[in-house]
């Protein structure tokens, strides 16, 4: 594979770093020019104003509280449900799998909405609740910095879970063993080995999450606007909103904070992860994952996460069902209910441009994500097993794009693609997506690669095989649960893509996020609620036939 | 109003003709040898005007929403790099006048216009055709009839504390024009302006990012009235929103449209803005979506809003805009 290496390297370098460069060069060129454009003279007065304004000091500190929460939040359950899922004998395994998705497949601002519904100090249904059983002005108020990171929390956990789930499964369960024949309790091997040797998963996930919630835009502005509470991409939203002429390179001056945050975690990850061999946990002999047996701790923790699951997931969906239901935003009430009718699913599926929306994102979604995985699985490969400084470089270029607060990357591909002759056609989403999506495949990726030793490749290759057939027959084989991990993210991702859809779709290219925007736009929340439903429907078939395909691929395989 | 009916009724039956067969039924086939028009605009439901349009013309009209925020920005960027396949633009008047700045837009005065008020078209360029109208919405199951404010400065009322969501008046801009409004055309002193303000600001609204998110709250009784638009009661019933008729006038910003410089079709782009500001479109749009519309004699099927007086504010610049906005935030987020 040597021969290969060295060719491999400096072309994904230039492929990702036409992806994510040319946008983000953009930016940085309207961030330094007057005027409304990406060329114009040259100035640093967006930058002395960005960063004199004396409101900026106390965003930043709740924008690392949010960001810092909701990682906390995110990893942890993540944690918690990837190990009981992957490891464990809890029953309804399969049920938790999928719920633990559910929040990335809806669109995040209904997923907000929902809680507004439910915790709501004047009105929240759960307040409700609270206050028939008797505590009375119970105001439990979702509008406040912890409300926030509870429901960033929650949108990011599955980012995190399908990061870490994939190295809990192709865990080396020798270690588990002989840290148990030593002598060592359960819960002492799970912290004393279990996680240590994760460490790579964690970190890349908290990383992830860290710098999505960062980007994040609809919980900070339908959940702490109220609260006025502000951060990062609601300060830049008002910097932008403020007045007609939005001006995006004021915005994107803003926003080089965020890109400069996100490279600096991603080389202290690489710091914190920089002696690969030791998280290595699939050598050549006994690989096999093993499922720890709970025993009496068997239906105590399944009743948990079951409540879980229900409190934090189930109910915000049911809240989108029944909105979808009703004819207006209504308390739940015998009247709510007999007014119910399908109206809204009517209007949603006799709406031409909301079924094409939905045909071009299952393309973009299936199509967008394939693509997207056979770059990350070349990029990965160089990053874990390279690890030379191009790796580091092409590593953090993979960030670029992705680390930029949702509302200013589109206006950075606007700028570059109209340039181009793709400028207005499905291929610019296309390209787009994948170009700033590029962690969700990678990220998974790197952390199985990172667990796959480099004697088993040396093996085959001793026995004979060439450089693809080892790829073929024993590395792609082992990466099987990372590649339908980083599928999934980017496939879910993809039907849900707001930020660049905004700004790239045309008639004819709509896609439904763009669509669900402009329902929200209008305040038509039920037909928001009623086609929500369907993406979530739409990402549900795509992750069953994800696993689906793999569990056959392992199968097969073994 | 009675001239304006007669006026109304002489524009409709020439407009007719004109769209029929009249002295430019070339226009009509020259548009319809062009084939298509493409509509930039960010405004609600406007597919069934869309879809009548290509059914009378033979002329495919296409509909580009660009969200108010990206709106300046994407019509920049593809004009100057020549990419621009708008032929029709319609925007809030301060971002149309910004783009006849920057030479996006080019000179038409539609026949149809004729019976229009004066002021919805003075540079040959911009036609004003409605007025994004702002009033005191509210939960008529929850607010009592003696309660709903008889004057905008009602909202001041302690009674209300807590119960208000409005958009933010720091970044909305139709709020902080609404608000400047206020100061210029209704409130007598400055001094009052500033009392009102500040008594709003003591009643802790509850700010949301746009007029989008506002009628939510106010449906389902979380906040029980709001600084919002009028056209939600028809766009979102049979939710329980009615607008408070106070005894002042009601404020809005006017909506333009124009046809663009160098637009890939001109005379489809002419045939479209004919057929928009005619009265028969007009009353699609404001009985299907609500608009308040300047076509003569046509009315939102809105109670007492044929009887109010609705007067656009005066365009603010940019500047004003976030000079207020800076105003408005430190007066709102100081309150106790």
């Amino acid at each position: 594979m040597h021969k290969n290496r060295s060719a491999l390297t400096p072309s994904l370098i230039a492929i990702v770093g036409f992806l994510t460069v040319c946008p983000v060069v953009m930016l940085v060129l309207g961030s330094f020019s007057q005027g409304l454009g990406a060329f114009g003279t040259f100035t640093t007065a967006k930058y002395v104003q960005a960063y004199t304004d004396p409101a900026f000091a106390e965003i930043l500190v709740n924008t690392a509280i949010f960001i810092a929460g909701s990682a906390v939040v995110a990893t942890l359950l993540a944690l918690f449900l990837a190990y009981l899922n992957t490891r464990t004998n809890i029953p309804g395994k399969s049920l938790f799998g999928i719920i633990s998705l559910i929040p990335m497949m809806v669109p995040h601002i209904l997923f907000a909405a929902s809680w507004v519904l439910l915790l709501n100090p004047s009105n929240g249904m759960l307040n409700l609740v609270l206050r028939q059983l008797g505590w009375e002005g119970a105001a439990l108020s979702i509008y406040t910095l912890t409300g926030m990171i509870l429901v960033e929390g929650l949108l990011d956990m599955p980012i995190a879970y399908l990061v870490i789930a994939p190295a809990m499964s192709a865990f080396d369960v020798a270690l588990e063993e002989s840290s148990r024949v030593s002598g060592a309790a359960n819960l002492r091997t799970l912290t004393r080995i279990t996680l240590p040797v994760l460490r790579p998963a964690i970190l890349a996930a908290a990383t992830l999450v860290v710098v999505r919630s960062l980007a994040s835009f609809a919980v900070p502005s339908v959940i702490g606007m109220p609260g006025r509470i502000y951060v990062l991409a609601t300060h830049i939203y008002r910097v932008v909103a403020t007045g007609y002429a939005a001006d995006y390179g004021l915005a994107a001056a803003v926003g080089m904070s965020a890109l400069a945050a996100s490279i600096i975690l991603i080389f202290l990850y690489r710091r914190l992860t920089s002696e690969g061999e030791k998280y290595v946990t699939i050598s050549s002999r006994g690989y096999r994952p093993a499922v720890i047996d709970l025993k009496g701790a068997r239906y105590p923790l399944f009743g948990i996460v079951a409540v879980l699951s229900f409190v934090l997931i189930v109910l915000p969906v049911l809240v989108l069902i029944y909105t979808s239901l009703v004819p207006y935003s209504m308390v739940p009430s015998a009247r709510a209910f007999a007014m119910m009718s399908a109206r809204h699913w009517t209007a949603v599926l006799n709406d031409p441009v909301s079924l094409l929306s939905l045909k071009n994102s299952l393309i973009l979604g299936v199509g967008g994500a394939t693509l997207g995985i056979c770059l990350s699985f070349f990029v990965s490969y160089v990053i874990v097993k390279v690890r030379t400084r191009a790796a580091g470089l092409l590593e953090s270029l993979s960030f670029l794009s992705f680390s930029f607060p949702g509302i200013v990357v589109g206006i950075g591909f606007m700028w570059f693609f109209v340039q181009t002759p793709l400028y207005a056609t499905i291929w610019a989403l296309l390209i787009g997506y994948i170009a700033t999506y590029l962690p969700y495949g990678i990220r998974p990726l790197t952390s199985a690669f990172v667990q796959v030793h480099g004697h088993l490749e040396e093996s085959s290759r001793v026995s004979g095989a060439g450089p693809l057939t080892t790829m073929r027959r024993i590395v792609l084989p082992l990466l099987v649960p990372g590649i339908v991990s980083g599928w999934i993210l980017m496939a879910t991702m993809f039907v849900r893509e707001l930020s660049l859809s905004v700004v790239l779709s045309r008639p004819g290219t709509e896609v439904l996020a763009v669509q669900i925007l402009r329902f929200s736009e209008d305040g038509l929340w039920g037909r928001l609620s009623a086609l929500g439903i369907i993406m979530i429907f739409i990402s549900t078939g795509l992750v069953a036939a994800a696993t689906w395909i793999g569990k056959t691929f392992t199968k097969v395989e073994k | 109003m009675k001239k304006l009916t007669i006026c109304a009724v002489l524009i409709l039956f020439s407009a007719v003709t004109v769209f029929a067969a009249g002295p430019d039924a070339a226009l009509a086939d020259k548009a319809k040898a062009e084939g298509k028009v493409t509509f930039y605009a960010n405004i609600t439901s406007v597919e069934p005007i869309l879809a009548d349009f290509t059914k009378r013309s033979g002329v495919k009209a296409e509909y580009t929403r660009l969200s108010t925020t990206k709106f300046i920005a994407t019509i920049l960027t593809e004009h100057a790099a020549g990419k621009l396949t708008a032929d029709v633009l319609q925007a809030p008047m301060p971002v149309l006048e910004l783009l006849k700045e920057k030479g996006v837009l080019a000179s038409y005065t539609s026949p149809a216009s004729s019976g229009y008020p004066k002021w919805a078209n003075t540079d040959g360029k911009i036609q004003s055709f409605g007025i994004e109208y702002v009033a005191l919405i509210y939960n008529r199951e929850l607010v009592k009839p003696a309660d709903v404010p008889k004057k905008y400065e009602d909202l001041t009322d302690p009674k209300w504390k807590g119960k208000i969501v409005m958009a933010d008046p720091s970044s909305h801009a139709t709020t902080i024009s609404w608000l400047v409004g206020l100061k210029e055309n209704v409130i007598k002193s400055d001094a009052e302006w500033m009392k009102f303000l500040k008594g709003l600001a003591a009643n802790r609204p509850m700010f949301v990012a746009s007029f989008g998110p506002t009628p939510a709250p106010i449906e389902s009784g979380e906040k029980l009235i709001g600084i919002s638009m009028p056209k939600y009661i028809i766009t979102k019933a049979p939710a329980p929103l009615s607008w408070a008729q106070v005894s002042q006038p009601m404020l809005g910003t006017p909506r333009g449209m124009a046809i663009a410089a160098g637009a890939p079709h001109p005379n489809a782009a002419r045939l479209f803005v004919d057929y928009w500001l005619a009265k028969d479109s007009m009353k699609i749009l404001a009985e299907k979506v609500g608009e308040y519309v300047l076509a003569p004699g046509v009315y939102p099927p809105i109670a007492g809003i044929d009887k109010a007086k609705v007067i656009p504010i005066r365009e603010l610049s940019d500047d004003e805009i976030k000079k207020w906005g800076g105003e408005f935030k430190k007066i709102f987020e100081t309150a106790k």
